[in-house]
C-alpha cells in the first residue's frame, strides 16, 4: 500500500506493506533509532511515540492505521537541535541510567504534560506505569517530569 | 547484513533424529540452515570469562541432544530478519522424547534424571569454626529464592562480521567482558587470540544477563561459515527463558542463638536448581559460602550445598551472584530468632554485625572500616522503626483488613575478585595536542554510568573538566587485556587503574613541563588542565603547550601506563528498611515506604549510586512479592512480560537513600567502594521481613504472591 502520514511535522509517503509496525517503518525505513523494540507485545513502553498526541506502542500500531497521522519521535523533541526542556530535565534529574527505556518514557510523559501542565506525583506515576526501567526505582524519572513541569510552565507564564 | 533466527526445541529433553529443512531453504532470501547436523561438534562454557578457568565445554551452538524447551537446534540465516524467522518456522524437527523433571521435588527425587545421569551435579561443603559449647536456642528456617528474570529492557543482541581474507572476526554486542568472549569464541572456533576482536556495543542493561556468552559464540560460527557479517537479536521471549535466569535456591538453616541474641552456630543444608546445564553454578555455591562472611560474625557455621540440574532454563550470572539467596536465608532466621527470643530485629542484628577492625573469617583480610553498624542506627533513626512498630500496632488493632509491618534487612558484598582469584587492571593515558586526554582501559558499562564515573576519576588526578576525557569501552583489539566488568570490580580495581593512569599522566606532564621550560620540578604541581609552580603563583603552562612542545622539541607524545593489582577486599555492606502493608482480603502487598543505608566509601557520582541503589530496591519488592519465572509440568516457562510482573512507577513509593561516606577503603579510588551488586543483597530480605512482621508469619518461600499469601492465612485460619 502507499502510505502518506506526518513524522515529526515532515511529510512523509511510502510503499509499505498495511502490516508493517510502526517500530520497523521508523527504524528501517526512517532511520528513526531512538525508538527501541523491548517486548515486542506492548508491555514493556520502550517503543511509545505519540500518535496524534496520544502514547502509542509502536509495536503494536500497523501501517494500516498511519494514514494522515502525525507521528511524534524522540528525535522530534530536539528538532531544532536543542534538547527540549523534558529531555534536559531527564539529564539534570540522573532520570536515565542505560537509556533503554528513556525515549519512551520521555514521550509518555511529553503526552502527560500537553495535557496537564501541572500534575500531581500520582497522576505523573500513572502516566508513567506502561514505561518500565529496570535500572532505577523511578524516583528520579519522576522528579525530572516534575522538574519539566515546572519549568515549562514558568516558559508558559 | 544478514539476519539469524534461532530453531529452538519444542521439548524439554530428548534426541533430535532428524531436521527437515527443505522447505526452509526453498524460501526467497535464505542464506542458509545451521544446525546440529551439519555444523562443529566442539564445545564450549559460556561462562568462561578466562583461559584459567577448569570449567567443562558442555554446550554446542546446535545441540542434538536438548536438555530444555528453547534448546538450540540450529539457526537459518536470511537476507532480512522477516524472512529467517519465516523460514525457522518451516522446519521440521523429529524427536525422541525422553522423561523430565522441573521442579526441586521431582528432581531431587531422581525420577527423571538428565540422560540416566545423577540430578546431582555438583556439592560444596565447608565448616568453620567450632560450634558452641554453651546453651543456645535453636531456630529453623525455610527459605527459597525465586527463579527471576534479569529484565534488561535490551534483549540480547549481537552482530558478528568474518572476514575470510584476513581470517579475521570481529564481534560487536553489550557485554560485560570482552576478553572472556574472546577466550570462549577463539577457543571454541579454534583460531588464534589475536584475530578474534571483540567490541563491547552500548548497552541497555545487564545486570549480570550479558556476562555469559550464547548469543556471541552461535553468531561467530554462522557468519565464519556464511563469510558474512551476520545480526542475531534475541525476542523477549527467547530473553526470558533462553538466556540466563536466576536460578533457584532453596535453604534450610538451624541457627543456634545465645540467650542475648548473638549468633553462635548456623547449619545450612541448600540445593540450587542450575537448570539445563551447568555453567557457572559449581563456582556458584563455593561463592555463597564466602558470603556468610561480608556482614556478620558467624563463630560456627557448618555448610552443606548441592546443584541440581533439571530441564528448565539455564541459571547463570545475576547481580549479587549468591549474596541475596544467602542475605534471604540469614535474614530469614535471624528474624525468626528476633521472634523465637523476644527481641527486636534491629537489636538482634546490631549485636552480631561486624565491627570498624574485624577479619573476612574466609579470607582472612580486614573489612577496614566496615560501617554496617552505623547504617543500622541511621536507618532505624532515618526511618522511624520504633515509632513505626507502635503506630502499626496501632494500626492493625484497629483494621479488620489491613495489616502493616516493618522489616529490615542487611547484607555484604565484595569490591573484586580477589582473594578468590587474582585481580589487576591496566590502563593507558595520552595527551592530544590540543590539551585533552584519552584513556584506554577496558570498562564495559552495564549502563549505570561506569565511563562517566571512570572519567569524573581521572578528572579529579589531572584537575581538569571531564568533558575533555575521552574513554572508551572494551575492544580487545585496542584495550589492555581484563576480567571484565563483574564481581562488582569496576570501580574498586578498574576505578583505581585508571586513577593510577591519570596520576601517571599528571607526574609525565610536569617531568617534561620542568624540563623543556627550566622549572624546578618538585615546585610543579597540576591545577586547571594547567602547570604550575608554588615558585611562580602567575605561572601556568596549559597542558595544551605541553603537549606541543614536547612533540615538537623533544619528538615523543606525552603518554603514561599503570597498573594497579589490589591486595584487599574490605566489608562493603548496607541497611534496608521496608515498610508495607498486606490486604488480608486479596493477599497484596504494597509497599509503603522504604529507606536504603549503603555504606559506600566515597560516592563518585552519589547521584547516580542512588539511582542504581533505588533500582536494586525495585528489582528487591519484585523478588520479594511478584516476580518469578513458572516452570509448567509441560516444561514450558514464563515467556512473556504481561506475565511476568514487575514493579512499575505507581506501585513504589519514593524510595530514600543514605549513603554514609566515612568507611573509606584504603586502596579504592578516593576510598570508594563497590554498590551496584550490594545495593540488591538485603532488598528481598527486608521486604519478607516486612510481610512476616504484618502477619506474625514465618513465611520463607519468595515471591509473596497474593496466592501464597492467601494460601497462607486460609491455613492459619483453619487452625
Amino acid at each position: 500500500m502507499k502510505l502518506s502520514f506526518f513524522v515529526n511535522d515532515r511529510p512523509v509517503e511510502l510503499e509499505t506493506e498495511p502490516d508493517r509496525r510502526l517500530l520497523d517503518l521508523l527504524r528501517e525505513e526512517l532511520n528513526l533509532t531512538g525508538v527501541k523494540e523491548g517486548c515486542g507485545e506492548g508491555e514493556c513502553g520502550a517503543c511509545t511515540v505519540l500518535m496524534d498526541g496520544e502514547p502509542v506502542h509502536a509495536c503494536l500500531t500497523l501501517a494500516i492505521q498511519l494514514g494522515g497521522r502525525h507521528i511524534t519521535t524522540i528525535e522530534g523533541l530536539s528538532a531544532s537541535g536543542e534538547l527540549d526542556i523534558l529531555q534536559r530535565a531527564f539529564v539534570e534529574e540522573l532520570a536515565i541510567q542505560c537509556g533503554f527505556c528513556t525515549t519512551g518514557m520521555i514521550l509518555s510523559a511529553k503526552a502527560l504534560l500537553m495535557k496537564h501542565p501541572d500534575p500531581d506525583e500520582a497522576m505523573i506515576r500513572e502516566a508513567l506505569s506502561g514505561n518500565i526501567c529496570r535500572c532505577s526505582g523511578y524516583v528520579q524519572i519522576v522528579n525530572a517530569v516534575k522538574r519539566a513541569a515546572r519549568e515549562l510552565r514558568e516558559v508558559g507564564r | 547484513m544478514a539476519h539469524i533466527c534461532l530453531v529452538r526445541s519444542t521439548i524439554p529433553h530428548g534426541y533430535v533424529r532428524a531436521i527437515h529443512a527443505e522447505k526452509a531453504l526453498a524460501l526467497p532470501g535464505v542464506l542458509g540452515v545451521f544446525h546440529c547436523f551439519n555444523t562443529s561438534p566442539r564445545k564450549f562454557n559460556r561462562y568462561r570469562s578466562r583461559f584459567s578457568q577448569e570449567l567443562p565445554e558442555e554446550e554446542r551452538a546446535f545441540t542434538d541432544y536438548v536438555r530444555f524447551v528453547g534448546d538450540r537446534i540450529g539457526a537459518v540465516a536470511a537476507v532480512s530478519r522477516d524472512a529467517a524467522e519465516k523460514a525457522a518456522r518451516l522446519i521440521e524437527v523429529e524427536y525422541e522424547e525422553l522423561p523430565y523433571s522441573v521442579g526441586f521435588d521431582d528432581t531431587l527425587a531422581g525420577k527423571n534424571c538428565l540422560n540416566g545421569q545423577s540430578p546431582v551435579v555438583g556439592e560444596f561443603s565447608a565448616e568453620h569454626g567450632t560450634p558452641p559449647d554453651a546453651d543456645c536456642v535453636d531456630v529453623e528456617s525455610l527459605t527459597q529464592f525465586p527463579p527471576i528474570h534479569h529484565a534488561t529492557m535490551e534483549p540480547h543482541v549481537c552482530v558478528a562480521d568474518y572476514d575470510p581474507y584476513q581470517d579475521q572476526l570481529t564481534i560487536y554486542s553489550p557485554n560485560q567482558a570482552v576478553h572472556g568472549i574472546r577466550t570462549t569464541i577463539a577457543d571454541y572456533l579454534e583460531m588464534p587470540y589475536h584475530r578474534v576482536r571483540v567490541v563491547k556495543a552500548t548497552m541497555g542493561g545487564s545486570f549480570g544477563a550479558k556476562q555469559e556468552w550464547f548469543t556471541e559464540p552461535v553468531a561467530a560460527l554462522v557468519a565464519k561459515q556464511l563469510g558474512r557479517p551476520v545480526k542475531l537479536v534475541y525476542t523477549r521471549a527467547e530473553a526470558m527463558t533462553c538466556s540466563v535466569v536466576r536460578g533457584a535456591v532453596r535453604a534450610s538453616v538451624r541457627g543456634k542463638y545465645l540467650p542475648d541474641g548473638a549468633l553462635a552456630s548456623l547449619d545450612v543444608e541448600l540445593v540450587l536448581d542450575a537448570g539445563a546445564y551447568v555453567g557457572n553454578a559449581n563456582d556458584y555455591i563455593a561463592s555463597m559460602y564466602g558470603k556468610l562472611f561480608r556482614c556478620y560474625r558467624v563463630p560456627h557455621v557448618r555448610y552443606h550445598a548441592r546443584v541440581i540440574s533439571s530441564n528448565t532454563p539455564v541459571s547463570g550470572a545475576f547481580r549479587g551472584w549468591s549474596a541475596p539467596e544467602e542475605a534471604l536465608f540469614m535474614e530469614r532466621n535471624l528474624d525468626a530468632a528476633a521472634a523465637k527470643l523476644a527481641l527486636d530485629p534491629v537489636k538482634l542484628r546490631l549485636r552480631n554485625v561486624l565491627l570498624p577492625g574485624d577479619t573476612d573469617q574466609k579470607s582472612g583480610l580486614p573489612m577496614e572500616d566496615i560501617r554496617i553498624r552505623d547504617a543500622l542506627l541511621r536507618g532505624r533513626e532515618l526511618f522511624a522503626w520504633d515509632e513505626l512498630l507502635r503506630a502499626d500496632k496501632a494500626f492493625n488493632a484497629a483494621s479488620p483488613r489491613y495489616r502493616r509491618g516493618v522489616g529490615v534487612g542487611c547484607g555484604g558484598h565484595g569490591n573484586t575478585y580477589y582473594p578468590r582469584h587474582n585481580d589487576f587492571g591496566e590502563a593507558r593515558a595520552m595527551l592530544n595536542e590540543d590539551g585533552t586526554v584519552q584513556l584506554a582501559v577496558t570498562v564495559h558499562d552495564h549502563g549505570c554510568g561506569t565511563v562517566t564515573a571512570m572519567r569524573m576519576i581521572a578528572a579529579e588526578a589531572l584537575d581538569m573538566p571531564d568533558r575533555d576525557i575521552r574513554l572508551d569501552e572494551g575492544d580487545t583489539a585496542f584495550t589492555p587485556i581484563d576480567f571484565g566488568c563483574f564481581a562488582s570490580r569496576t570501580t574498586f580495581v578498574l576505578g583505581k587503574t585508571v586513577y593510577n593512569a591519570a596520576c601517571a599522566l599528571r607526574c609525565t606532564i610536569l617531568d617534561r613541563a620542568s624540563e623543556l621550560f627550566g622549572l624546578p620540578r618538585e615546585a610543579l604541581y597540576a591545577e586547571g588542565a594547567a602547570v604550575r609552580s608554588r615558585l611562580d603563583p602567575d605561572a601556568a603552562i596549559p597542558y595544551r603547550e605541553v603537549a606541543r612542545a614536547v612533540m615538537l622539541r623533544l619528538r615523543r607524545n606525552v603518554t603514561a601506563e599503570a597498573g594497579f593489582a589490589n591486595e584487599t577486599n574490605p566489608g562493603v555492606t548496607g541497611a534496608h528498611f521496608a515498610h508495607v502493608e498486606v490486604d488480608t482480603w486479596t493477599g497484596f502487598t504494597r509497599v509503603l515506604d522504604y529507606l536504603a543505608v549503603h555504606d559506600i566509601g566515597q560516592a563518585i557520582n552519589p547521584g547516580m549510586c542512588a539511582a542504581q541503589i533505588q533500582g536494586a530496591v525495585q528489582m528487591g519488592c519484585g523478588a520479594a512479592l511478584r516476580e518469578e519465572l513458572v516452570v509448567g509440568k509441560d516444561g514450558r516457562c514464563t515467556s512473556s512480560l504481561s506475565k511476568y510482573h514487575l514493579f512499575l512507577a505507581p506501585d513504589l513509593p519514593n524510595i530514600r537513600v543514605e549513603l554514609l561516606m566515612d568507611g573509606r577503603s584504603a586502596e579504592g579510588p578516593y576510598g570508594a567502594k563497590s554498590i551496584g551488586e550490594v545495593s540488591f543483597v538485603p532488598a528481598a530480605p527486608a521486604v519478607c521481613g516486612a510481610v512476616n512482621n504484618a502477619l506474625g508469619s514465618e513465611l520463607g518461600v519468595l515471591p509473596f504472591t497474593p496466592d501464597r499469601i492467601l494460601n497462607y492465612l486460609t491455613e492459619e485460619g483453619s487452625h
